[in-house]
């Protein structure tokens, strides 16, 4: 088994990492460069860029940051955002991106998940999903930000992308993201049946959190606020996990 | 000189940004006369198997490899580049690998998740003279595919089953593992490989401490 993973996340705009609530209300946290290089230094064990511009002003993400990014950095990096053929996917793999994350253009054209990985390898393609809860579907995926509501049931669209050639799955729970009040560890115990690894996301506003979400299942832990406010370390974290019986890298 | 096998399937900015901090000099090399004329080979890779083989079929690589390795040209394959050195993979039947290291690639499972994409502590199965002992050191894979490990792999990892995570056959090494993309571990086992492939590294600086 390998070690269960933490992982800080950096919301992109304009090559700026900013940080917002529920995907509104943004703030500027610094550069790319700097973030990665203070997240590298503290034990994170990998890092996700997602460029919040790209999928709604239908951009892709610029080459420049990630070719800085992946030269300072010494542990594996994704980048998602605007991410809509098999080239966008090659151009940020060839600026030093590990795996992209794709989202609402692999909801709107399903195939691109399996021509990604059919050219890149499935391990390089992370299908990101957005879901809120919802009374007919349990969990309703969103689109484009979390702006776009869909017909799609979280779990079926889940199975689909494992089926489509998706390496790892990035699990956002709009319902709890920013809010510090926890995962939702329904949804990750539903989604972690899945065969292939699940990252947590949304809602971690403290220690405990992150050990529910991994002790319900996730294979990795995503968060932002907490990291980059400094209201918890990595470092703390890890140790915390570690003392509570998770195989973490220390 | 380390010359990059650039084959449109690897990830060489990391692996350009790893030397550089390591203060090893490098070039990229589209085709074999692209290289460097001496100095260790290193051949990255990610993707499908398959894929990666023709690439370098269609430029010259896979033609050229099997004879500077006999010639003596240290190798080092990395991920994919460490099973297309293996005699071939389940991933695609009917390609053949390099068959500079002995063995079939399979496929990892049951009973784990697939891809590996994470970190895991590696072993010392077998010594080699430029490898420390690892004990346990994490280092980062994102693999679906691994060699099983011989008598004489060097270090050996587990995902439900043990794996080869680094081989060594004379002058020819291969990691499973990223070792440029596993932190300061990562690095050391870098350099302290393509050192002993040869690899130039510049006097050191005296230490202002």
């Amino acid at each position: 088994m390998p070690a269960k993973r933490v992982i800080p996340c950096l919301d992109v705009k304009n090559g700026r990492v900013v940080k917002g609530v529920q995907f509104k209300d943004l703030r500027d946290l610094g550069h790319p460069v700097d973030l990665a290089k203070r997240y590298d230094l503290e034990g994170a064990d990998e890092l996700v860029f997602l460029d919040i511009s790209a999928s709604l002003e239908n951009r892709g993400t610029r080459e420049s940051w990630v070719r800085e990014v992946a030269r300072e950095l010494s542990i594996p990096f994704t980048v998602g955002g605007g991410v809509a053929c098999v080239d966008d996917a090659k151009r940020l793999l060839r600026a030093g991106a590990d795996k992209v994350a794709v989202n609402t253009a692999a909801a709107q054209r399903p195939a691109l998940v399996s021509e990604l990985a059919e050219a890149f390898g499935r391990q390089c393609v992370v299908a990101a999903v957005d879901v809120k809860r919802d009374e007919a579907l349990a969990w309703r995926v969103f689109l484009k930000g979390g702006t776009e509501p869909t017909d799609r049931s979280a779990l079926d669209w889940l199975w689909e992308l494992n089926d489509l050639g998706a390496g790892e799955i990035l699990l956002t729970s709009m319902d709890r993201d920013g809010t510090g009040a926890g995962f939702d560890v329904q949804l990750i115990e539903r989604a972690s049946e899945l065969p292939i690894p699940l990252i947590a996301s949304g809602g971690a506003g403290m220690d405990i959190h992150f050990l529910e979400a991994l002790e319900h299942g996730a294979d990795a832990v995503l968060a932002a606020t907490l990291f980059h406010e400094g209201i918890l370390s990595i470092p703390q974290l890890k140790a915390y996990l570690a003392h509570n019986g998770i195989l973490v890298r220390i | 000189m380390i010359t990059l096998i650039d084959y449109g399937a690897g990830n060489l900015a990391s692996l350009e940004g790893a030397l550089d901090r390591l203060g090893l000099e490098h070039v990229r090399a589209g085709r074999p006369d692209q290289g460097g004329e001496t100095g260790p080979l290193v051949l990255p890779g990610v993707g499908h198997f398959e894929t990666a083989q023709r690439a370098l079929r269609d430029c010259g690589w896979w033609r050229e490899i099997p004879g500077l390795v006999a010639e003596g040209r240290p190798l080092m394959g990395i991920c994919l580049g460490l099973q297309l050195l293996a005699e071939g993979s389940e991933e695609a039947p009917k390609a053949s690998g390099l068959g500079l290291i002995p063995g079939i690639v399979r496929r990892l499972g049951p009973g784990v998740k697939v891809p590996h994409m994470g970190w895991s502590q590696v072993q010392q199965n077998f010594p080699h003279p430029a490898l420390p002992d690892p004990k346990g050191s994490w280092l980062y894979f994102v693999h679906s595919y691994a060699l099983e490990p011989s008598r004489e792999t060097v270090y050996v990892a587990r995902h439900g089953r043990p794996f080869s995570a680094v081989e060594a056959r004379g002058a020819v090494m291969g990691f499973q593992a990223h070792p440029e993309k596993s932190g300061p571990a990562g690095l050391l086992l870098l350099q302290a490989s393509l050192a002993w492939m040869g690899a130039v590294t510049p006097a050191p600086e005296a230490p202002c401490n």
